[in-house]
C-alpha cells in the first residue's frame, strides 16, 4: 500500500507545479538521504555480524576477516574521532588521506587493470568467427580496436574513420533499440510494483 | 594452442604494457568531432561563465577519467572559467581534489599557482573580486608568480572544490535552484556565499557547461536533472567500454561532446597542445602507446584463436550449448 | 487476429491527433514582448513619488513595467518586461530592483545588459525568491559603465504570482505515458480473462532449472549475485524477483545458496525474498541466514570477495543478474575458471559483450524484466510483456515514419520531419 501510494503520487506530482506539491517533492529528496544513511548501518550491521562469527569460531581463512573489520571502523576513527594534531582529519597530511592514497586507490586501481588481462584471455578463448554473423562481428572489432588506437591511422586514415563510422551509425542505432526497449522494462516493471503485481522483492510482507 | 595456459597471456599483455611504457614512441592522434566539440565549446567560454567538472567515478577508472578532468580543468584555467568541483561517489571526492591537486602541483609542468581562500581574503573584503583586477592587485602586493606556473588560481574566484554530497542525483535537481543550498561550504569550511564565483553563478541555470568524468551511469544524472530541466549544456567524459552507449545523446544533441575512454582523453591534451593552451600533452597521451600495443596484441590473439579452432576442425563440430 | 492488428493502427492515429492539442499550448521558455493594447492596465501609474534624478541628456531611463504571472511554475516567477528608452546612448547595462509592495527594501535581482531584449524571468535567483500570491514593485534603472545608476519610477506588478494545478507543458509526457500505462493495463486485463499469449522461449531462463539441478548433483552451491546497484535500479528489482523464484527451486532441492550483497538496503530486502522462498518450499528450517550476506559497498572490493568465494567455495553455478558495470568480466571470467555453470543477465549494454563471450547463457536487456513473467508464468506478468512489446510496436511505426518522411524531405525538399519532430518533441519546461 505504501508503494502504491508514494508511487502514484510521485507519477502525478510530475505534472502538478503548484508550491503544495512541490513541497512534498522536497520533502521526499530531504528524507531520502536519511533512510539511506540509516540502511548503512543495516549493511555494516551485517557485515560486522558475518565477520565477528568467523573468527569467534575460527572457521576457515577467519585471519582475514579481521582484515574486514579492522579497516572498516579504522578510518572512520582516523577520519572523525583522531584530532588533527594525531594525523587525524581527511585532508592531507593524514592517516586517512595516506591510507586512502596509498593503499584504496592503488588497489582499486589494480583490480581495474585486471580487466585488461581478462579481456586477452577471453579474446583468445571465446571470439571465434563461428558464422557469417560472427566473422561480421569480429571483423568490426578489429576495425573499431585498430581505429582507436594510434597505430591504427599507419594503416591509413580509413581505419579511424571506419571505425567512427560504425561507431556513430550501427552502433548507435543498436544502442538505440536496446534502451528503448530496456526504458519500457522499467516502465512496466515499475508500474507491476506500484500497483503490487510484482511482489516478490518484500519477501515476507509481499504475502 | 587452444589449450594455452592463461598465464602465457597474462604474461604478454604485461611486457606489452610496461615496455611503451617505458620507450615512449608518441605516436601521433587525430582528433574527433566529439571532443572538439566539448574543446570549441570551453574554448568559447570566458570569466563571465562558469563550469562544472563532476569527478564521478571510482578510483579503478581513474586512469581514463582523472585525465580528462584535468585536462579540462587546465582549459579553464586558462581561459579563466571559474570551475565548481563536484563528485557523484564518496571515492570521487579523492578523485577530484587528487585533480585539483596535479593541476597546481609545482612539480608538475604547466602547473597553475594556488592561491587559498584566506590568504585573498583581504582583497575581497576591499570588493576586488574581478579576475584581472585581482590578478593586478595581488601581484601589485609583492606576490610573484613562480617559474613554470600558468598563472594564478584563486580558490573561490576561480575554483570551489564541493565534493560529494549523499544522493547526488537529488543534489543536481537541488541545484538547479540554488548550488549554495545543497552546498553551504565547500570542504574546506569556507562559506561559499563568500565566493564571488558564487555570487555571480547561484543556480545551474547560470552554469555555461557540466563536465562529467564518469566511469558508470552516474553521467545520466546530469542530464535528466540537470540538461532536461533547466538546459543546463552537458559534455561527457567516460571509460571506452560506456562510450559506446552514449552516442545516441551525442546525435540527439542532449550531450555537446564525449570524450570516450583514454583516447578521449589524449585527444583532448593534443588539442590543448596543437592550441598553445599547454606546453605539451600529459599522461594521456603517453598512454596511447601502450594502448598500441595492447590492442595489436588482443588482435593477434583473436587471430592465433581462430586458427587453432579452425585447423583443429572444432568448427565443424556442432555449436557448443547455450552459446545461441 | 483481425481486431488486434487494428489496434496499432489505432493507437497510431490517436498519437498523430497530438498536434491538435499542442497548437493550444504556449511556449513557456521563450518570453514574448508584452503587447500594451491588450494589457488590462492601460497606462501604468507610478505607485510612490521619488525623488526622480534628472537624466544625463543622452541617457534616458525605461519607461512601463509589465508584469505578468508565469505560466506552470509553483507560484515563484513573474515575466518582467518593460519599455527600452528613447535613447540608449551610454546605457551599459538596466538595474532591475524590486521590493514587496509597502517595505523599504529594494533588491537588485537582475542585471540586463543593454543589448539583450528588455525581458527576464523573475524569481530564479534563490537569494530573491518570489512568493506566491505576494504583490511586488519594481523600479529600473539605466547603469553606465562606470556603475552609474539613473532610475525610472516605481511600478507595481498588475498581478502576482500564482502556482498552477497542471503543468501543460507536460500535456506530451502525459499522453504519451498515459497510453503506454494504458496498453500495459489492457494487456494485464485480457491475459487474465484467458488469453493465451505466446512467449518466444529464451535459453536462458530455460536453463535455468537445469543449472540448479547441476549443482545439485555436484553438491556445490549456487552463486547469486543479484548485481551492483541499488534497490532504485529496476534491474535490480527484477533480479530479486528471480531470485525469489530460484531460491524456492533451491530449497526444494536443498542445495546451498550464497548471495551476496554489495548495497546494505539490497541485502535487507534479499534476505527477507530467499527467507520467504524457503517457508513458501515448504522448509524454512532449511534455511541459513548467513547464506544472503553483505560483502562492502566498493564496487572492485566486492568484486573481489566474490571471486574469492568463487575461487574457495567452487560454486557449480553462478547467476550474475541486474545491474553490472566494468566488473562482469571479472566476475565472469573468474567463475569461468572456476568450472562453473554461468548465467547472466543485465540491461547494462556496455557489460552484454563480456557476458556472451563468457557465460554460458545470457538474458539480454529486457530479458532480464520479462525472466520473472517467464518464470512464474502467471498472466499478469505476462500481459505487462506484452504490454511492452506493443509499446515498442508504437516506437517502430514513428521510426519508421520518421524514416520515411526523411526520405520524403530528401527527395522532395520538404520539412515534413521537422513538422512531426517539433510536434513531439517536448522542449525544456522549466
Amino acid at each position: 500500500m505504501i508503494v502504491m501510494v508514494g508511487g502514484i503520487l510521485m507519477m502525478v506530482q510530475y505534472f502538478i507545479p503548484h508550491q503544495y506539491s512541490q513541497a512534498v517533492f522536497n520533502s521526499y529528496t530531504e528524507w531520502a538521504p536519511i533512510v539511506g544513511a540509516f540502511a548503512l548501518i543495516l549493511g555494516v550491521g551485517s557485515l560486522t555480524r558475518v565477520h565477528s562469527h568467523k573468527i569467534r569460531r575460527k572457521a576457515k581463512n577467519w585471519q582475514y576477516s579481521w582484515a574486514v573489520l579492522l579497516p572498516l571502523f579504522g578510518m572512520p576513527v582516523f577520519a572523525l574521532l583522531l584530532p588533527q594534531s594525531l594525523a587525524g582529519g581527511m585532508e592531507e597530511p593524514s592517516i586517512f588521506h595516506f591510507l586512502f592514497m596509498h593503499i584504496q586507490v592503488p588497489i582499486q586501481s589494480t583490480m581495474f587493470s585486471l580487466l585488461a588481462f581478462y579481456i586477452a584471455s577471453a579474446a583468445f578463448r571465446a571470439f571465434r568467427a563461428k558464422s557469417a554473423l560472427a566473422t561480421v562481428l569480429l571483423l568490426a572489432a578489429v576495425i573499431v580496436m585498430l581505429g582507436q588506437v594510434p597505430i591504427g591511422e599507419v594503416f591509413g586514415r580509413w581505419l579511424p574513420e571506419t571505425g567512427l563510422w560504425i561507431l556513430r551509425y550501427p552502433n548507435l542505432a543498436a544502442k538505440r533499440a536496446i534502451m528503448l526497449g530496456v526504458g519500457f522494462g522499467i516502465l512496466a516493471t515499475n508500474l507491476k510494483i506500484i500497483f503490487g503485481v510484482e511482489r516478490n522483492w518484500l519477501g515476507g510482507a509481499g504475502k | 594452442m587452444l589449450n594455452l595456459d592463461r598465464r602465457w597471456i597474462f604474461l604478454a599483455i604485461g611486457v606489452v604494457s610496461i615496455i611503451p611504457f617505458l620507450v615512449g614512441i608518441g605516436m601521433p592522434i587525430s582528433t574527433t568531432a566529439e571532443v572538439e566539440s566539448i574543446f570549441d565549446y570551453v574554448n568559447g567560454l570566458d570569466k563571465n561563465d562558469a563550469i562544472f567538472i563532476s569527478f564521478d567515478y571510482a578510483p579503478g577508472t581513474q586512469a581514463e577519467n582523472t585525465p580528462m578532468g584535468v585536462a579540462v580543468m587546465r582549459h579553464a584555467f586558462y581561459n579563466d572559467v571559474p570551475v565548481f568541483i563536484t563528485s557523484y561517489f564518496p571515492l570521487g571526492h579523492g578523485m577530484a581534489i587528487e585533480g585539483l591537486n596535479y593541476v597546481t602541483n609545482p612539480a608538475v609542468p604547466g602547473f597553475y599557482q594556488r592561491v587559498s581562500f584566506e590568504e585573498w581574503a583581504v582583497f575581497r573584503e576591499a570588493g576586488i573580486t574581478d579576475k584581472d583586477e585581482l590578478v593586478i592587485a595581488w601581484e601589485n602586493d609583492g606576490n610573484v608568480l613562480p617559474e613554470g606556473a600558468m598563472g594564478w588560481v584563486f580558490e573561490g574566484r576561480d575554483f570551489a572544490m564541493l565534493g560529494y554530497a549523499p544522493l547526488f542525483h537529488l543534489v543536481i535537481l537541488g541545484m538547479t535552484a540554488s548550488i549554495e543550498a545543497q552546498y553551504p561550504q565547500d570542504i574546506y569550511e569556507n562559506q561559499l556565499y563568500e565566493m564571488p564565483m558564487l555570487r555571480e553563478h547561484k543556480s545551474l541555470r547560470e552554469i555555461s557547461l557540466a563536465l562529467t568524468t564518469a566511469g558508470s551511469s552516474a553521467c545520466r544524472s546530469w542530464i535528466v536533472y540537470g540538461r532536461e530541466k533547466v538546459g543546463l549544456p552537458v559534455a561527457f567524459g567516460v571509460t571506452a567500454v560506456m562510450a559506446t552507449d552514449y552516442f545516441p545523446y551525442i546525435q540527439s544533441g542532449q550531450i555537446i561532446g564525449q570524450m570516450g575512454g583514454l583516447r578521449g582523453a589524449a585527444e583532448y591534451e593534443v588539442l590543448l597542445a596543437e592550441n598553445g593552451i599547454t606546453a605539451s600533452t600529459d599522461k594521456a597521451f603517453r598512454g596511447m602507446d601502450v594502448q598500441s600495443a595492447a590492442h595489436m596484441l588482443i588482435i593477434l590473439l583473436i587471430i592465433m584463436g581462430n586458427i587453432a579452432f579452425f585447423a583443429g576442425g572444432f568448427h565443424k563440430k556442432t555449436a557448443m550449448k547455450g552459446r545461441g | 487476429m483481425r481486431k488486434n492488428w487494428i489496434v496499432v493502427p489505432a493507437l497510431m492515429i490517436l498519437l498523430l491527433l497530438l498536434p491538435a492539442l499542442s497548437v493550444a499550448q504556449s511556449d513557456d521558455e521563450i518570453l514574448t514582448p508584452v503587447d500594451d493594447s491588450l494589457s488590462t492596465v492601460t497606462e501604468p501609474q507610478p505607485v510612490a513619488e521619488e525623488q526622480l534624478v534628472e537624466p544625463d541628456p543622452g541617457l534616458d531611463v525605461p519607461g512601463a513595467v509589465t508584469v505578468m504571472d508565469k505560466e506552470n511554475d509553483a507560484g515563484d516567477l513573474l515575466l518582467v518586461s518593460f519599455e527600452q528608452p528613447l535613447y540608449t546612448d551610454g546605457i551599459f547595462a538596466y538595474n532591475i530592483y524590486r521590493r514587496v509592495a509597502g517595505e523599504e527594501t529594494w533588491n537588485l535581482v537582475e542585471v540586463i545588459p543593454a543589448d539583450e531584449p528588455p525581458e527576464f524571468i523573475d524569481g530564479y535567483d534563490p537569494e530573491f525568491p518570489i512568493s506566491p500570491g505576494v504583490l511586488y514593485e519594481y523600479r529600473i534603472a539605466s547603469a553606465t559603465v562606470d556603475e552609474e545608476e539613473f532610475f525610472g519610477s516605481v511600478f507595481e506588478a498588475e498581478v502576482v504570482s500564482v502556482g498552477e494545478i497542471y503543468h501543460t507543458g507536460k500535456t506530451r509526457v502525459l499522453i504519451a505515458g498515459g497510453l503506454f500505462i494504458f496498453l500495459i493495463f489492457y494487456y494485464f486485463g485480457k491475459a487474465q480473462r484467458g488469453a493465451k499469449m505466446y512467449l518466444r522461449p529464451i535459453a536462458g531462463i530455460e536453463a535455468i532449472d537445469e543449472a540448479i539441478g547441476r549443482a545439485t548433483e555436484m553438491g556445490k552451491p549456487v552463486l547469486y549475485v543479484p548485481g551492483l546497484s541499488t534497490i532504485s535500479d529496476v534491474a535490480t528489482i527484477a533480479s530479486l524477483t528471480i531470485l525469489g523464484r530460484v531460491a524456492k527451486k533451491i530449497a526444494q532441492y536443498q542445495t546451498p545458496l550464497m548471495v551476496p550483497n554489495r548495497d546494505p538496503i539490497v541485502y535487507t530486502i534479499a534476505d527477507e525474498v530467499v527467507k520467504q522462498a524457503y517457508m513458501e518450499a515448504g522448509r524454512p528450517d532449511a534455511y541459513d541466514p548467513d547464506s544472503v550476506f553483505f560483502l562492502t559497498t566498493s564496487q572492485f572490493a566486492f568484486v573481489a570477495g566474490v571471486n574469492g568465494i568463487m575461487m574457495r567455495e567452487k560454486p557449480a553455478t553462478n547467476f550474475y543478474l541486474g545491474m553490472f558495470w566494468a566488473e562482469s568480466l571479472l566476475l565472469a571470467e573468474t567463475g569461468s575458471l572456476s568450472g562453473a555453470i554461468q548465467i547472466a543477465g543485465t540491461d547494462a549494454v556496455t557489460q552484454l559483450p563480456f557476458f556472451i563471450t563468457t557465460c554460458d547463457y545470457t538474458l539480454i536487456g529486457e530479458e532480464l524484466y520479462a525472466a520473472s513473467a517467464y518464470l512464474g508464468r502467471e498472466p499478469k506478468q505476462i500481459g505487462a510483456v506484452k504490454g511492452q512489446d506493443s509499446c515498442k510496436a508504437i516506437i517502430m511505426s514513428f521510426i519508421t515514419l520518421a524514416l520515411l518522411l526523411a526520405i520524403i524531405d530528401l527527395v522532395a525538399g520538404t520539412h515534413t520531419l521537422d513538422w512531426v519532430r517539433q510536434v513531439i518533441t517536448m522542449p525544456i519546461v522549466d
